[in-house]
């Protein structure tokens, strides 16, 4: 499975590494126990710095997406659902929602575009 | 059964080589600009008329290139049989190597600076399959191979005692040691994959990968059996006998033309994968220079090529 750094993202790419690995396990392609390349690996591949994909792999590592197993590398961690409801959780969504409504949207474009990416995630059996 | 004379065996050899290098030269270089297609050349984009224009001119100069160093490498080694001295080939096949290399890399970058080079892939895709070295190499066979090496350096200095003739065995062993260490960078070795046809691009670029690793092995290992011919020639009477000489030959000849199939496969396979997919390698990523053009790379490239050379001044001294 691949993941796309897109050329007009203004997110750092370490980010986009991120966030790329997220959507991955999200949509269910990258599932428990599977083993991500090495930092070296991706940085050579890109031809990025090894610190910017280490930090990549440490946030996710930090935020229980991947363990570190010794002579086996970042691993993808079983996925512990979080309650609904939770504060945490829920104010990425809210940060997104603002933007979106700063952006002009109105309530029933921002519905279907939620429903859009919800179904997009759901689309590959990833979501639960 | 007579024993060959060191004269046909070289006239045999060389004989061989011209052969090789003929089936090369018409089989897979006279086109090599063409491989991605009419609208690139050497792997660049250009124009839909490039090769109704000044395209033929390009495509001339680069056949009048590689006819020129046929012609110096074939003269130099007809030279080596005029001057008596057909015990140079082995060299002559390592300045083959480094003369052919030298000018169709001075070519590519010369075609890059009139030509423009492509611009660096974007988006790019990452893939997520991890790469070990376990994946490409085979280790109990890399292990024999360095035992294999350790015995004929044992057999060296066991037989001749103070007299050690040292020289060429160092070079073999260089040259299979560096070998090793292409095959570790080929593997590690990768560019970022374009976002469409990335599947594609892909395989293509692991069927490559692969394919270095076992043409750089078939030759590793030609270079540890003529380590271990030489090795046992010095340890036993048998090897000067006729049926020891010609089945000393006969494995050479094998492993040699194992070398060349693999060799030529590789050509085959990048040809026949690439044709239709946008060349993604380049010069730069969209983020920096590609791996295999980082200091460290050249440095360690540098290291190896100039003890070898060193090496090679002193065989001809």
């Amino acid at each position: 499975m691949f993941l796309t750094l897109q050329d007009n993202d203004k997110r750092p790419i370490y980010q986009q590494i991120a966030d790329g690995i997220k959507a991955l396990i999200a949509r269910g392609h990258l599932s428990e126990g599977m083993t991500l390349p090495s930092v070296r690996q991706v940085a050579g591949d890109l031809g990025i710095n090894l610190n910017t994909v280490a930090v990549a792999y440490r946030q996710l590592q930090e935020e229980g997406f991947v363990t570190v197993r010794h002579g086996v590398g970042s691993v993808i961690a079983p996925r512990t659902p979080h309650p609904a409801g939770q504060s945490e959780v829920l104010e990425p969504l809210r940060t997104a929602l603002t933007h979106l409504v700063l952006a002009g949207l109105s309530a029933p474009e921002i519905e279907e575009a939620v429903r859009k990416e919800l179904a997009l995630l759901q689309q590959k059996g990833g979501a639960q | 059964m007579t024993a060959p004379a060191t004269m046909e065996l070289y006239v045999v050899l060389n004989a061989l080589i011209v052969l090789a290098l003929g089936y090369c030269l018409v089989k897979f270089s006279w086109n090599q600009p063409l491989r991605n297609g009419a609208g690139f050349f050497m792997g660049i984009e250009v124009p839909t008329d490039f090769y109704r224009g000044r395209g033929r001119t390009w495509l001339r100069s680069y056949r009048a290139t590689l006819v020129a160093v046929h012609i110096v490498l074939l003269a130099a080694l007809g030279a080596s049989f005029v001057f008596g001295r057909p015990d140079l080939t082995p060299i002559w096949a390592g300045g083959w190597a480094i003369l052919y290399t030298a000018t169709m890399t001075t070519f590519a970058v010369w075609t890059r600076r009139k030509l423009g080079a492509n611009p660096p892939v974007r988006p790019v895709a990452l893939a997520l399959e991890s790469r070990r070295l376990g994946d490409y190499i085979f280790w109990p066979l890399e292990g024999f191979a360095a035992a294999l090496v350790l015995f004929s350096w044992w057999v060296q200095l066991r037989q001749d005692g103070a007299q050690v003739h040292w020289l060429t065995p160092l070079e073999l062993t260089w040259i299979a040691l560096g070998l090793f260490v292409m095959k570790i960078a080929a593997i590690r070795t990768g560019y970022p994959l374009p976002a469409e046809r990335t599947e594609e691009h892909y395989r293509y670029q692991d069927a490559l990968r692969r394919n270095s690793v076992r043409t750089l092995s078939a030759w590793s290992w030609f270079i540890v059996i003529v380590l271990l011919g030489t090795t046992l020639r010095r340890l036993s009477p048998l090897a000067w006998t006729a049926p020891g000489l010609w089945f000393t030959v006969a494995v050479f000849l094998v492993a040699w033309g194992y070398g060349m199939l693999a060799t030529f496969r590789g050509q085959r396979l990048a040809a026949t994968m690439g044709r239709d997919l946008r060349p993604a390698g380049s010069f730069a990523t969209p983020y920096r220079r590609a791996i295999w053009t980082s200091r460290s790379y050249l440095a360690w490239f540098a290291i190896w090529f100039g003890v070898l050379m060193v090496l090679v001044c002193f065989s001809i001294r």
